[in-house]
């Protein structure tokens, strides 16, 4: 019952996010809408972690930087011809994320909450101190850049927008299956109490490496896409706090643990942030109205978007049935019957 | 027969309290054995070491014969060790039902399948019905009174059949009426085959239900015996009391 409108909002959603670009919008807007993209599928994928599991990791940003060289790396020695290679060894680079994630996470993830934290963006400085140093890997300072797709000019940005719409269908097609089974059950008593969990037979560990697995091997694939579409990175873009602060920052806005929420959330930060850029030029100014979006949502809708609204809504509808049902009455009826009954 | 849990020699040192001090007992299957003690006798911390909790730093358990010193609390509960905490543990953002759910002690195949399920739906409408939880299944935990989380919580071990269920305090902070209902969850799964072992204070409740009972004091075992016996024990007496 519940999942048919979801579905629906699915597939309007996407079939909308697919035609867009049939309607000839400007470069800038595509552009816009790539970085919109980008962030959304990353908060998304951080979601699994920092939203589900309730592990805020802060290196993610060092994953989209493993995407973000390995794409590099590789095209260094393959050739680009039709221009879409990069495209097609995505889901290895994603596969390699995921498995350099898992020893890391088995390591990190015996910290918890603020520890966790601390750890995890420890790695992210660790992987931009690598990349800044590697100079045979990565270049260095100078950094590294990848051979210009030979797209059409009028339509070059497409390739790319569709590829990232296809990952964040990806990304939340993992997390709706997630949230509808054990797993994500699994995810959610490790959430709310891990060591209860443990007693009582979730498999702890390997949810939490599993997850962490598949988050960071998304957020590389999307790193990848990132430096391609640059064509050329440098170490502190690839791997930059600032990156990992504005995923966590989209995902509670929008509501974490939630299938729309990060993607809202990345919507509306992503979109107000270049929004501002553009009008408000290049003074500084803009960070202060973006600022203020961020503080004025976070006021109102002190748990993010989407929780707090479905908060709202579960708050009325019980006060509903409270008013509908004297409920009292059923209760201590039943047990005197059944209590009998066992007597 | 040999016994369905034994501790031998158990101990933990937490710096410089020796918690539990070279501990032994065993617990027979078919019994409801309490295990009690003045406030840091111990008590907490030997659940710990044989739930997997805490590793001892000597000694050894054993469960239906085998050593599982050591092993993880979450294999030990699929295989049929299951325990209750002092503060009923509840997940509170999960519902009732989602609640037991959770503690099906799933295979990782398992873990790609439904939520919940219609078997599970069925497997926890059981316990639902037999704790009187079912009009409250779809509330979230959180919503529930602190009785009917501990019993939420006690129903919720339940869900992987164990063979034995070590319960902490669970008469601590429920109302008269809901120590009457838990004394007779109790009986009722003892009869149907489960082996309990039970830390309380409330002697009423332990001297009622409980036999053998097991008294600790300062991390060792210092009687054991039927609670008629144990109450008139010396030692017991001035442990609690204090000679």
């Amino acid at each position: 019952m519940k999942g048919v409108p979801g579905m629906a909002r699915a597939v309007v959603f996407f079939a909308l996010l697919a035609s867009l670009p049939s309607f000839n919008l400007a470069h800038w807007v595509l552009n816009l809408l790539v970085f919109t993209l980008i962030y959304a599928v990353m908060s998304s994928a951080w979601n699994l972690v920092g939203g589900f599991t309730g592990y805020p990791s802060l290196g993610h940003a060092a994953f989209f930087g493993v995407g973000a060289y390995a794409v590099a790396l590789w095209f260094k020695h393959h050739a680009i011809t039709s221009g879409y290679e990069p495209f097609v060894v995505l889901p290895m680079i994603g596969l390699f994320a995921a498995v350099l994630g898992i020893p890391i996470a088995a390591i990190a993830m015996r910290t918890r909450f603020d520890v966790f934290a601390i750890v995890t963006i420890t790695l992210l400085f660790v992987a931009q101190t690598l990349a800044f140093n590697l100079h045979g890997l990565t270049g260095g300072a100078q950094g590294i850049s990848i051979t210009v797709a030979p797209f059409p000019p009028a339509t070059f940005e497409r390739p790319y927008y569709y590829v990232l719409v296809a990952l964040l269908g990806l990304a939340m097609g993992i997390t709706f299956l997630t949230m509808r089974s054990k797993l994500g059950l699994s995810l959610a008593a490790v959430r709310a109490d891990e060591d209860k969990a443990r007693g009582i037979g979730v498999r702890v560990t390997g949810v939490k490496l599993l997850v962490f697995a598949v988050s960071v091997g998304l957020t590389a694939m999307v790193g990848a896409v990132w430096a391609y579409y640059e064509s050329f990175i440098y170490p502190q873009f690839a791997i930059d706090p600032l990156i990992t602060i504005a995923i966590v920052l989209m995902t509670f806005l929008g509501g974490r643990g939630t299938l729309w929420g990060p993607v809202l959330g990345a919507g509306i930060l992503e979109g107000a942030q270049q929004l501002f850029a553009y009008w408000l030029g290049g003074s500084q100014v803009y960070l202060i109205a973006y600022a203020a979006v961020f503080l004025v949502i976070m006021l109102l809708l002190p748990r993010g978007i989407l929780p707090t609204i479905q908060d709202r809504i579960r708050r009325r509808r019980r006060r509903g049935t409270v008013n509908a049902v004297a409920v009292p009455p059923a209760l201590p009826r039943a047990e005197v019957t059944v209590g009998g009954g066992a007597a | 027969m040999s016994p369905l849990l034994e501790v031998q020699d158990a101990t933990k040192v937490f710096g410089g309290v020796r918690a539990v001090d070279g501990c032994s007992f065993t617990v027979q299957g078919g019994t409801v054995t309490a295990l009690v003690g003045p406030n840091g006798s111990g008590k907490t911390t030997l659940f710990n070491l044989i739930t997997g909790y805490l590793p001892p730093d000597r000694g050894q358990v054993r469960f239906r014969g085998r050593d599982i010193t050591g092993l993880d609390a979450g294999r030990l509960y699929r295989h049929g060790l299951s325990r209750t905490f002092q503060q009923a543990r509840v997940f509170p953002h999960l519902s009732v039902q989602e609640n037991l759910v959770a503690a099906g002690g799933y295979s990782w195949r398992q873990l790609f399948t439904r939520r919940v399920g219609r078997a599970d739906r069925e497997r926890a409408g059981r316990l639902l019905e037999e704790f009187r939880l079912a009009p409250v299944a779809d509330l979230l935990a959180s919503e529930l009174s602190y009785g009917q989380r501990k019993l939420l919580e006690f129903a919720a071990v339940l869900m992987s059949e164990p063979s034995l269920v070590l319960l902490d305090e669970p008469t601590a902070g429920v109302n008269p009426v809901l120590v009457e209902t838990m004394e007779r969850h109790i009986r009722e799964r003892h009869a149907a085959g489960i082996t309990f072992l039970i830390v309380e204070h409330d002697m009423g409740f332990v001297m009622r239900l409980c036999d053998p009972v097991i008294v600790l004091d300062r991390g060792k075992q210092i009687a054991a015996g039927p609670p008629a016996d144990v109450q008139a024990n010396q030692l017991v007496l001035d442990a609690y009391l204090g000679s």
